[in-house]
C-alpha cells in the first residue's frame, strides 16, 4: 500500500503525548496500522515521552505498595502474543465494527452520501463517524468547526489537495475548505473525527448540517 | 530541566551486566520470571510514574493503582518487550498512558491499538539497539532541554500535562495555529536525533 498523506506531526506527537481526543486517537491508530512509516515516526515521538519520563524527579509511594505488586504476580497471567484480528477492517476499528464493512448500517445524509456514527465514550469530545460518499459523488463544500482528520478506509476522493486512497490521512484544521469528490468506479468509505462541539455554533453549522445530518 | 539518567549506563560487555539496566531487567523478567528483576524496575520507574500521572491530575490512590497495573503489565508482557522498540522508559510511558487513557474512558474501546499486534511485518532497522539505552534517554534529555524555552514548554505541556493543542492555547495565551507550528518546530530540531536513535 503506497500512503501519500500522513497525519501532521504535530497530530502525531499529541498522538504520542495521549493528549488527542479519543474520536482523533482511534483515527490516528487506524492510520497507524495502515502505515509502516507513521508506526515508525510514533516510535520516535514516543521517545520523546520516555525520556520526560525518565527525568521526574520520582514520588514517595506509599507503604506496601511493593508488597502489593508482589501479591499481584502470582494471579498475574503472561500475556498471549497478539494475533491478527482476522476481520476485514484494521484492528482499531474492528472493536467498533463487530459485523465488518458489509455489518455498518448507514443513515441517508444527503444525495449520495451517508453516514454512520461509531459510539465513543461519554467523556470523549468529539464525534467519530463513518462516511460513504458514491463513486463519483461530491461532498458538499464545507468547512470544518475545529480539526477534521479522515482517514480512506476504501475508495478514493479527489479535493485541491489531491487524490486520497486507502490509507491516505487529510489532517485538515477549521480554516480549510475543500469540496471531496469520490474517485468513479467504487464507493469511498472513510473514518473521520470532527470536534463536535464547534460544529454546532453558527454558519459552521449550516455548511455541515447537510453533510452530517446534524 | 536537566539531564538525570536512570539506571547508570553498560559501558563494558561481560558476564555480569549491571544490576540495574532497565533493558537487562526486562529481559531477566521474560526469560526467568525473575522477581527481584520486576522488583527493581518497580523501584526505578514507579515512582517516576507516579509523579507524572499525580502531575496529569490523578489523585495519589488513583496514580499508585496505576504504578501498580503498569508494572503488572511489564511482568505480563515483558516477553513482547524487544530493545529495539525503543528504551524500556518508553516503552513504559506508552503502557501508562494507554491504561490512564482506558482509565478515564472505562466506556470506551481502547483507542491505542496495542502496537506489538501490528508489526509482525515491519521491516524497520534494528535502530536503538546500536544505542546503550540510558544513552537513547540521556540524549532525547539533553535535546529537549535545549530546544528554545516555548518550544519546550508546549511539548511538556502536551507529553506531560496531556494538555491537547487547544488546553495548551489557552494556556499559554497563543493561537492554536501557533501551538501547532511550536510543536513543528520542536520536532524539527529533534527530528535528526530521534531518527538516529529509532
Amino acid at each position: 500500500m503506497t500512503i501519500a498523506f500522513h497525519p501532521d506531526i504535530a497530530t502525531l506527537m499529541a498522538f504520542s503525548a495521549g493528549s488527542l481526543e479519543e474520536p482523533y486517537a482511534v483515527v490516528v491508530s487506524t492510520h497507524i496500522a495502515m502505515c509502516e512509516a507513521c508506526r515508525e515516526q510514533v516510535k520516535r515521538t514516543d521517545l520523546i515521552g520516555g525520556a520526560l519520563l525518565a527525568a521526574e524527579p520520582g514520588a514517595a509511594l506509599s507503604d506496601g505498595a511493593l508488597d502489593r505488586l508482589t501479591a499481584a504476580l502470582d494471579a498475574a497471567d503472561v500475556a498471549p502474543a497478539p494475533v491478527a484480528p482476522r476481520s476485514d477492517v484494521p484492528a482499531p476499528i474492528a472493536r467498533y465494527l463487530p459485523d465488518g464493512i458489509e455489518g455498518i448500517r448507514w443513515r441517508f445524509s444527503g444525495p449520495g452520501v451517508a453516514v454512520a456514527d461509531l459510539p465513543s465514550s461519554k467523556a470523549a469530545k468529539g464525534r467519530l463517524m463513518l462516511l460513504k460518499v458514491a463513486a463519483g459523488r461530491k461532498v458538499p463544500e464545507h468547512s470544518h468547526g475545529g480539526q477534521e482528520l479522515t482517514l480512506i478506509l476504501s475508495g478514493a476522493y479527489r479535493d485541491r489537495f489531491g487524490v486520497f486512497a486507502s490509507g491516505d490521512i487529510a489532517d485538515h484544521d477549521e480554516d480549510v475548505e475543500h469540496q471531496p469528490i469520490a474517485e468513479p468506479g467504487e464507493d469511498c468509505i472513510c473514518l473521520v473525527a470532527v470536534d463536535a462541539r464547534l460544529s454546532f455554533r453558527s454558519r459552521i453549522v449550516r455548511t455541515l448540517q447537510p453533510l452530517f445530518g446534524l | 530541566m536537566h539531564a538525570i539518567v536512570m539506571g547508570s549506563a553498560v559501558t563494558s560487555p561481560g558476564p555480569d551486566p549491571t544490576a540495574d539496566d532497565p533493558g537487562e531487567l526486562v529481559r531477566r523478567v521474560a526469560e526467568a520470571r525473575d522477581r527481584a528483576a520486576l522488583t527493581a524496575l518497580f523501584s526505578l520507574f514507579a515512582p517516576r510514574l507516579k509523579a507524572m500521572l499525580l502531575r496529569l491530575g490523578l489523585e495519589g490512590t488513583q496514580a499508585e493503582d496505576l504504578c501498580q497495573e503498569a508494572l503488572l503489565t511489564v511482568w505480563r508482557k515483558a516477553h513482547l518487550y524487544s530493545p529495539e522498540k525503543g528504551a524500556v522508559s518508553t516503552w513504559i510511558f506508552t503502557i501508562a498512558r494507554n491504561l490512564r487513557i482506558d482509565l478515564l474512558r472505562r466506556q470506551s474501546s481502547r483507542p491505542y491499538v496495542d502496537l506489538e499486534g501490528i508489526e509482525v511485518a515491519s521491516d524497520s532497522p534494528l535502530g536503538s539497539t546500536l544505542v546503550e539505552q540510558s544513552q537513547v534517554v540521556a540524549r532525547v534529555t539533553q535535546a529537549l532541554s535545549a530546544l528554545p524555552d516555548e518550544q519546550r514548554e508546549v511539548v511538556r505541556l502536551s507529553f506531560i500535562e496531556e494538555l491537547a493543542h487547544s488546553e495548551i492555547a489557552e494556556r499559554i495565551g497563543i493561537p492554536l495555529g501557533t501551538v501547532k507550528s511550536r510543536m513543528r518546530l520542536a520536532y524539527d530540531r529533534l527530528r535528526p536525533l530521534l531518527e538516529d536513535l529509532h
